[in-house]
């Protein structure tokens, strides 16, 4: 089952803006190698989780995926075939909000050719450009 | 041989004067240490990129003709990764012993790998006190005899010569461990059960029923 929050403040909430480049979780910090957005967002549950499926059933139970953007997003929408008014549709989804730059998945364990493959099939789950980053050590 | 650096010092600071020096193709840092005066300074980028390319710590500045060793403390790069925004550089003496954050690098497969065990690096960085000039770019630590179900702290890391551990010292460092098969099931049943967040402060309907029934008898 996807991710979603146990407690939330509101139950439904407004669109927003995604404005600039991530300025927090922009580097890999837990795996060895990361998947970097390129591009700007909404990235559903339902995504997520299908990113992390195709990266353990490539990696054979090898090694760790680490997910570092969570769904906490409420998505509402109105039922097919039904009039405008009578107050905003119930939550269909949950999103994370992402901007260029935020890691979005990282993979450690496993050597880089492996990590690589595995994120690959992560990024064609995702709804946006993504790139195959390393951890940079030192400096 | 610990690379040259030509420095100039720098009027123009704040975010608005560092993004002008950077679109001249200049990056703006700061020299500070043994008790003298912080001085912004401004480096040529591409001199910098190449020190920290070949993996250089320690430089020469040669800032206004007045030449002085300095440490490479921190590095500031761009949401991508791409560019340099900013450097510290401590000054240091070259009998000088200084803290570092040094990589580890864990070298071979673990014996434990042929029995489904999984090699995970806990840390890969560790603080150690050296001397400036023997500074190691990175400490390999051999693994390769570690079987399942064992574990190595950071005590257990071959230090260089001279060179003393900052970091816990019973930290781990890295485990080979057999993961569990039977986690994504489990998950599983436990998602279907939560369909709708708890919300914050909101009264459940049995609270708010037995509630209103209260006022109505007063």
């Amino acid at each position: 089952m996807a991710m979603m929050p146990k407690r939330v403040l509101h139950r439904k909430q407004q669109r927003g803006k995604i404005r600039g480049n991530a300025t927090r979780c922009t580097t890999v910090a837990f795996g060895a190698y990361g998947l970097q957005c390129l591009g700007m967002g909404w990235i559903t549950a339902r995504q997520l989780e299908a990113g992390r499926v195709a990266a353990t059933h490539y990696l054979h139970r090898e090694g760790n995926v680490y997910i570092r953007v969570f769904p906490d997003k409420p998505i509402s929408a109105k039922p097919l075939e039904t009039r405008m008014g009578k107050g905003k549709g119930e939550t269909e989804a949950w999103v994370a909000v992402v901007k260029p730059g935020t890691i979005l998945f990282e993979v450690g364990g496993v050597d880089e050719p492996t990590a690589k493959a595995a994120l690959r099939r992560v990024a064609n789950k995702m709804p946006m450009r993504c790139r195959f980053v390393r951890r940079r050590h030192g400096l | 041989m610990a690379a040259v650096l030509k420095a100039t010092r720098r009027t123009q600071i704040g975010t608005r004067g560092a993004k002008k020096i950077r679109q001249t193709g200049s990056i703006p840092g700061i020299v500070y240490g043994h008790g003298q005066e912080p001085v912004p300074i401004t480096l040529s980028e591409h001199e910098m990129e190449l020190a920290i390319l070949h993996g250089e710590r320690v430089l020469e500045l040669d800032l206004d003709g007045q030449v002085e060793n300095v440490l490479i403390k921190e590095v500031q790069y761009d949401t991508f990764g791409h560019e340099v925004l900013h450097v510290d550089l401590a000054r240091v003496s070259l009998d000088e012993r200084v803290e570092v954050t040094v990589h580890v690098v864990l070298r071979g497969t673990p014996a434990g790998a042929a029995e489904g065990g999984v090699l995970n690096q806990v840390t890969s960085d560790i603080e150690i006190e050296c001397l400036v000039t023997s500074i190691p770019e990175e400490i390999v630590v051999p693994v390769g005899a570690m079987k399942v179900d064992d574990m190595l702290h950071l005590k257990d890391i071959p230090l260089p010569e001279g060179a003393t551990l900052l970091s816990d010292p019973d930290a781990v460092l890295c485990t080979v461990t057999v993961v569990a098969e039977e986690e994504v099931a489990a998950e599983a049943v436990e998602g279907e059960e939560a369909a709708e967040p708890e919300v914050i402060g909101e009264k459940k309907e049995e609270e708010a029923e037995e509630g209103a029934e209260e006022g109505e008898k007063k």
